[in-house]
């Protein structure tokens, strides 16, 4: 199949080094101590966070460091068909783990000992990347709470298909079956936090492939970067002295 | 961005952007940065890192969002939405969690929960002396599970837990009112938190850690009474039964006037109100919303409009406007 | 520059889905016009000068490929909603679309009116998506005239009466395509034209002028969703139906819901197929599954000539015919008949152009006029087809190519039109050409960018390669190469050195083709196309540029060159004690013919060092020829012919067969040796990704038609494994001494083909190649004239860690394509070399009738077939003429495989020894065929 047109064109009309249209909005969740709402083209996924706050399971609770938890669902309605998705399944597990770890890496966890720290994130809509985005709510969601991180992460995927680097893949390139490398950086510190592959790809190609989701991340990072200064600048002045 | 989640019509929302923006052009540009943004410093001065931020590679950076302030050599960033932090002497209202040995836990918004021991406040009796094992097991006398407490932040113990006290007649249990939570940094640390509002016949208690009592007017002149509280239309107050059954008498003597009912839902709505808009909540403030709401003879309900709302945001803007030419 | 706009889909998969898709539009797509200021021109295609710029209509497209082929239409805008209809409708259309389109010298270009802000447009409520994508043409029409302005003429082609009617309303010029054709003023142009189906816009339909002819002769096909359910319930069978190369009246289908192939005989059931369409059967009730048709050579009156070809080399060519019906004459209700069908439905045509010639017909007396014609390809296998020309006296005696467009239940012929012209038909060049576009062989000179890849000529080993550690020189090694006379392209060299311990060294050294071919350039995807190099009688068509071919890579004498060495270690008894593999630099001290190389061996009074080491290399030769043919190697023998070719006229002048001697055993020894080495060796390193060469173990139905003639004959063979095999053929040796190549060779035309694959796709057990009773092989030894060589180097530079291996391998099905394309050209090239050869014999015949002996093969019911040995032919006998067919007086013994006439008087049995008269006869005017005749 044709991914990419010998035009330079992409099934959705994008070039090959194109993010999808990103939107971020924090304070979705009036509940929660922070929260965020974050889109890349069709993939929209609500974050919302709790805490730092008392240790609900005593025997969790660490005496240096915060407890970091995290749970990821799919909603029901977040596919073309609607389908029950069971608590816990293997996918959401994973995914699950990966924010924590991911998250966890920027965290200041030993400012906030004895608590925990909840990140529940849901998936509204699924169209590729949703791993990415999951990520990147997490991120905004963390910084609203005012829980000290030591950076943004942002992610970002890339994928290889009809020999050339993608950006950003959506749905259907994803379903191609083709490498998908879903990076997580710490733009700041320039390091990088999560890197998943589940298929082979030279390492020079992957270089490519990585190198252009890092830019992704950074054009993220960006983005998201704008978006907490504007609230703050927002929350300061409505504020008032 | 956030804004308030209210479903506005096209002019409301016109309006409120107009307020809104207002408000913002008179902020002072202020130091406002983000999470990982590098924070310029005089380092010849000597720096000294405060809350909010760390060092990356020789250079002081955020860790929070928020706004950047300098004390001397003290440079520290002011998180804005964030738990409360507490300090020593803040007033703070709480809410039982769990009444254990010689102590009751309560939620005050922190990351943990806050510790009242028995042995740091006034026996109902009044009476200085030390606490036997008979007042341990009457501690649920005292304070049950869900009840709402006035205080003051005693101090940091040794193992990183957070310790309250309530040694005076002004600390104690809250009754028949109704406790609201807002962000904690709309709150400002002032000298005075209590406010009897004669002219309402209220209590308001600000709370440092963003919980704000709204009550009846109680004399702290005898407080050791045990009331059955009264029912409030809000969620907020526990009932609680006392040991003998409250006899109509009772009932009469803790009736709460239907004005002074009125009152405190007008109170605690304009504070609501104020805390969805993100305005800094003081005392004089509320009062005005108050008032206004009652020149407006607009009911109680409606000061959770958004029609309400808006007209708050405009007075706002139009006050604060008024006060930067004052100066 | 994102703009965003997502639109709703609801497609049907089972369950109704709603998809949601996002659409980005853009700014930044350019109109493709080098004049346009606005856009940026850099990807322009269209000509500053250009006046006209023509946008097409999907039919147009879809129906008038051919035309657009020509160079004569240019300035063509293709919309990407035109390119997307085409993919959909007719992919192989689509895929010469883009050719088009990615041809530098034609000016296609291609706009990507989808994702353009101003010409996208969404489908309004009610509208059909075909309406939608018409409106979408006509938005980007008036697009590009307002976007070019008044200079520029925009012309709508479309052939949609009700399109061209809104376009006009639209202020769009449109123009159906006849009309525009006949304003360019080239009347050829309008044969290239595609007659419209009855629904469009009306011409007159041939079938009109001939009223009474017009009945129904095919049952009509099925529709669409009838076969599919009939599939779904078992009813019909789906495969892809092959024709048989000898009788274009029956076919076969292979189907995997029965598991046997499916056989169709006679025009009606085959109804209208071509050979390679994917069709439904239905099976035909079982007491009509058998027809007696089969067995005699020709059969219809459709069916003229069965000529005279080359004799066949495996299974793979052999007519099929032969294993289908012994018993039935006999006792006709035993028989295990095979399932027989009908087709029913069409599911995917595989019609392209064919190539061929008109069938002589008298000139027509109105001149010039449109004038219908049949045509008759080349390959027998596809009916003849209907035209219609204007230039019907300029065909006549042409070799042209032909399109099908489409064939109704009401005509014989499928109708069609006409491409091109080749050619004069019977002119060598012209028929060397039919050849090679027959068998899709690309003989066009390697294009520049393909030539940028070459080395700098002179060429010569540069110090940085004697310095590369990787490559070890052995330029004082005493290589030479020998091969046939008058080779240029030499890649392999040999030496064998006698070591102090008493064993030798021989190594194998073979042109370095990758050291020169670097992957994902322009010049190894050439390679990766052509596959092989194909040899024809008069002239090689290349692999690689003539310059790596005869030069850089060829391991001539007495220059240095590059190589791939192998090198092992042998005691005299031919046994390997160690084998080593390196890259080197070697200097060939001689370039020897075989005829040299045995007289050397052969001459005693030679004893200079270089004819020891061939008499030495030809001692371990023959030790390991025999201790592969105790393993079960089959020796088995072809029927090749050689040609002696007048260097001036290129006229064949001599024919004969082709000699094999003790020097050509020897180097296919080594090279066998070679091979084996390296296959172990890269299948250790890359057990998943390596390409290894298989051939599978013939079949007991394969090997019938040579058991049932070696029992006619009174031989038994014994077939239980290639072991058994090749003893049962040593001992089969008949009176004459012929005999036994005879043997051999209906041996070889049983079994099919070895071919290339890819390690991953099969089981380690299934690797095995039957022939030379090898468990690996590859082919490792001629990179310069076959790409899977060059595959195979490197993965063996790989394997030895010299280089990266090429990401390629890493794509499974990837690989499996380069395996198949290279089992298909490999296939196409041999074809070639027979369609070739068998060209060059008609032309030795042409002025040369000659008497000769023959052996009959095959017998059959009016006659039989005898095979030429001196020639290497094959070819019908006949013993009753054709008008009176089915007389009765020849019978046909099958158990004995004889033909006795009724009387007892003659009988013919295969095998048999005859002599026959071969001529060049012209039954119609330049349609010269050889004819045998019996003497």
């Amino acid at each position: 199949m044709e991914y990419v047109s010998p035009e330079g064109l992409r099934l959705d009309g994008r070039r090959p080094m194109e993010m999808r249209q990103i939107r971020a909005e924090v304070g979705a969740v009036s509940k929660a101590d922070g929260s965020a709402v974050f889109e890349m083209g069709n993939t929209k996924v609500i974050a919302a966070v709790y805490g730092p706050r008392e240790v609900q399971n005593r025997s969790q609770q660490l005496n240096d460091q915060a407890l970091v938890r995290c749970e990821y669902t799919m909603s029901n309605f977040s596919t073309g068909d609607r389908m029950r998705r069971p608590k816990g399944d293997r996918r959401s597990t994973e995914i699950s783990l990966v924010i924590r770890q991911t998250m966890e890496a920027c965290i200041l966890t030993h400012l906030m000992p004895r608590s925990q720290i909840d990140i529940f994130v849901q998936v509204l809509q699924a169209d590729g990347g949703t791993r990415s985005a999951c990520i990147n709510a997490a991120t905004l969601a963390l910084a609203d709470a005012g829980i000290p991180m030591s950076d943004l992460v942002t992610s970002c995927s890339a994928g290889y298909l009809n020999s050339t680097p993608l950006l950003d893949l959506n749905y259907v390139e994803d379903s191609a079956g083709g490498p998908d490398v879903t990076v997580g950086i710490l733009p700041k510190l320039d390091k990088v936090t999560l890197l998943q592959m589940d298929a082979k790809l030279p390492i020079d190609t992957f270089e490519n492939v990585m190198q252009l989701a890092t830019e992704g991340c950074k054009a993220i990072a960006n983005y998201i970067r704008e978006v907490l200064q504007e609230n703050t600048k927002q929350l300061e002045s409505r504020r008032g002295t | 961005m956030r804004g308030p989640q209210l479903s506005l019509n096209q002019t409301q929302k016109l309006r409120l952007e107009a307020a809104l923006e207002k408000l913002e052009s008179f902020s002072s540009k202020a130091n406002s940065v983000t999470v990982a943004d590098t924070i310029p410093v005089n380092y010849e001065d000597g720096v000294l890192k405060g809350h909010g931020t760390s060092e990356i590679d020789g250079s002081v950076v955020a860790t929070v969002c928020g706004v950047v302030e300098r004390v001397n050599k003290l440079v520290y960033v002011r998180a804005l939405r964030a738990r409360y932090k507490p300090e020593i002497g803040d007033i703070i209202v709480g809410r039982v969690n769990e009444v254990a040995p010689k102590r009751w836990r309560l939620e005050i918004n922190f990351s943990q929960d806050a510790v009242l021991m028995l042995s740091s406040m006034n026996l109902p009796d009044g009476i200085q002396r030390r606490r036997t094992a008979v007042d341990e097991l009457n501690m649920r006398c005292i304070f049950e599970e869900g009840d709402v407490i006035c205080a003051e932040v005693r101090g940091f113990q040794h193992d990183g837990s957070l310790h309250l006290q309530a040694r005076s007649q002004k600390y104690g249990k809250l009754e028949r009112g109704q406790m609201l939570t807002v962000p904690p940094y709309l709150v400002k640390r002032r000298k005075q938190h209590f406010h009897h509002l004669d002219q309402y016949g209220i209590d308001l208690i600000l709370g440092c850690n963003g919980f704000i009592w709204v009550g009846e007017h109680v004399n702290t002149k005898d407080p050791t009474e045990e009331e059955q509280a009264s029912k409030s239309e809000q969620e907020q107050v526990a009932t609680k039964l006392n040991r003998n059954a409250a006899s109509l008498e009772e009932q009469e003597r803790t009736y709460t006037p239907l004005e002074t009912r009125q009152n405190i839902c007008r109170m605690a709505n304009a504070a609501r109100v104020l805390s969805t808009l993100g305005f800094s909540i003081t005392v004089e403030l509320l009062i005005e919303i108050v008032n206004l709401s009652i020149s407006l003879k607009s009911d109680i309900r409606e000061m959770l409009g958004s029609e309400f709302c808006v007209l708050v945001a405009e007075v706002e803007a139009e006050r604060r406007s008024a006060k930067i030419k004052k100066k | 520059m994102l703009q965003s706009k997502s639109f709703v889909r609801k497609t049907k998969q089972g369950k109704v889905v709603k998809v949601v898709r996002e659409h980005y539009l853009r700014d930044d797509i350019y109109c493709g016009a080098s004049i346009c200021q606005v856009c940026d021109s850099t990807g322009a295609r269209l000509s500053p000068d250009a006046s006209t710029i023509l946008i097409l209509d999907t039919n147009v497209v879809l129906n008038q490929i051919d035309l657009l082929e020509n160079p004569a239409i240019n300035e063509v805008v293709i919309l990407s909603v035109v390119l997307e209809e085409v993919k959909n409708k007719n992919l192989s259309v689509y895929n010469r679309l883009r050719g088009l389109c990615g041809n530098a010298l034609r000016k296609f270009f291609v706009f990507s009116n989808e994702y353009h802000k101003d010409t996208y447009i969404k489908a309004m409520v009610g509208e059909s998506p075909n309406d939608r994508n018409d409106r979408a043409i006509r938005v980007a029409a008036q697009w590009y005239q307002k976007h070019l302005g008044s200079a520029t003429r925009v012309l709508l082609i479309t052939n949609d009466r009700e399109n061209k009617r809104k376009a006009t309303e639209e202020g769009i010029i449109a123009e159906t395509v006849e009309s525009y054709v006949k304003s360019l003023g080239q009347p050829d142009l309008l044969d290239l034209l595609v007659q419209p189906a009855a629904g469009d816009v009306s011409m007159e339909d041939a079938e009109d002028m001939r009223p009474s002819k017009k009945k129904v002769i095919y049952s009509e096909h099925k529709p669409m969703s009838e076969i599919t359910s009939g599939l779904h319930r078992g009813i019909y069978h789906q495969g892809k139906l092959r024709v048989n190369r000898y009788n274009p009246f029956e076919a076969y289908v292979g189907s995997e819901s029965i598991g046997d192939e499916i056989i169709i005989y006679g025009r009606s059931n085959m109804n209208r197929v071509f050979d390679g369409d994917i069709v439904a059967v239905e099976l035909l009730p079982r007491d009509q599954w058998h027809e007696e048709k089969s067995l005699s050579i020709v059969d219809d009156d459709e069916d003229e000539d069965d000529n005279v070809h080359l004799a066949p080399s495996s299974a793979d060519d052999a007519p099929r015919t032969t294993n289908i019906v012994q018993a039935s004459s006999a006792d006709s209700t035993s028989a295990p008949s095979r399932p027989t069908g009908r087709v029913v439905g069409i599911i995917k045509r595989n019609w392209h152009s064919y190539c061929g010639s008109l069938e002589p017909m008298p000139m027509p007396a109105g001149n010039g006029g449109i004038a219908h014609a049949l045509f008759v390809s080349k390959d027998r296998r596809v009916p003849k087809i209907r035209i219609q020309t204007r230039q019907l006296g300029n065909l006549l005696d042409k070799r042209i190519i032909v399109a099908v467009d489409s064939w109704d239940c009401l005509s014989r012929y499928p109708s069609g039109h006409y491409v091109r012209t080749i050619g004069q038909i019977g002119d060598r060049d012209t028929e060397s050409e039919v050849v090679l576009i027959e068998n899709d062989i690309d003989s066009r000179p390697f294009s520049s960018q393909v030539l940028g890849c070459l080395p700098p000529i002179p060429w010569s080993v540069s110090t940085d390669d004697l310095a590369n550690p990787n490559r070890q020189d052995l330029r004082h090694i005493r290589v030479f190469s020998v091969d046939p006379p008058g080779c240029r392209d030499i890649d392999d060299a040999l030496h064998c050195t006698l070591l102090p311990s008493g064993n030798f060294e021989v190594g194998v050294h073979i042109a370095d083709v990758t050291n020169f071919v670097h992957p994902g350039t322009p010049l190894d995807d050439e390679a990766t196309q052509r596959g092989t190099s194909v040899y024809l009688v008069e002239r090689r068509i290349d692999m690689l540029p003539k310059p790596l071919t005869e030069d850089i890579c060829s391991l001539r004498a007495d220059v240095e060159r590059l190589a791939f060495s192998v090198i092992w270690e042998m005691t005299p008894e031919a046994e390997i004690i160690s084998t080593r593999y390196t890259k080197s630099v070697i200097k060939s001290c001689a370039a020897l013919s075989y005829v040299e190389a045995q007289a050397r061996m052969d001459d005693s009074r030679f004893n200079d060092p270089l004819t020891t080491d061939l008499r030495n290399m030809n001692t371990l030769a023959k030790i390991m020829r025999q201790r592969r043919i105790e393993k079960g190697a089959l020796t088995l023998a072809s029927a090749e012919v050689k040609f002696q070719i007048d260097t001036e006229t290129h006229d064949p002048l001599d024919i004969g067969m082709y000699q094999i001697r003790e020097a050509n055993q020897m180097v296919e020894e080594f090279m066998l040796a070679a091979n084996i080495s390296v296959a172990e060796k890269i299948l250790k390193q890359f057990p998943v990704c390596s390409l290894l060469r298989r051939h599978p173990s013939p079949t007991r139905e394969m090997l019938e038609p040579l058991l049932r003639t070696a029992a006619a004959v009174g031989l038994s063979l014994d077939v239980s494994s290639s072991k058994a095999l090749a003893d049962s053929l040593d001992h089969a040796v008949g009176d004459d001494p012929y005999f036994n190549k005879l043997i051999r060779i209906l041996a070889t035309r049983c079994m099919t083909q070895a071919v290339y694959f890819c390690s991953g796709d099969l089981s380690p057990p299934e690797y095995h190649h039957y022939g030379l009773a090898a468990p690996l092989y590859t082919h490792f030894t001629s990179p310069i004239r076959r790409y899977a060589d060059v595959v195979v180097h490197r993965l063996l530079a790989a394997a030895l860690g010299l280089c990266k291996l090429p990401t390629i391998f890493q794509d499974r099905p990837q690989l499996t394509n380069i395996a198949d394309n290279l089992n298909y050209r490999h296939r196409n090239a041999q074809m070639a070399s027979r369609a070739s050869v068998e060209l060059h014999t008609l032309i030795y015949f042409r002025n040369r009738p000659v008497d000769t002996e023959a052996r009959i093969v095959k017998i059959r019911s009016n006659g039989f077939i005898v095979f030429v040995p001196k020639f290497g032919i094959e070819g019908p006998v006949y013993l009753t003429a054709r008008s009176e067919k089915g007389s009765g007086e020849w019978t046909v013994d099958e158990q004995q495989q004889k033909v006795k006439k009724a009387d007892g008087s003659v009988s013919y049995s295969v095998l048999q020894t005859v002599h026959v008269h071969l001529e060049v006869v012209e039954p119609q005017p330049n349609r010269p065929k050889l004819q045998l005749t019996l003497i």
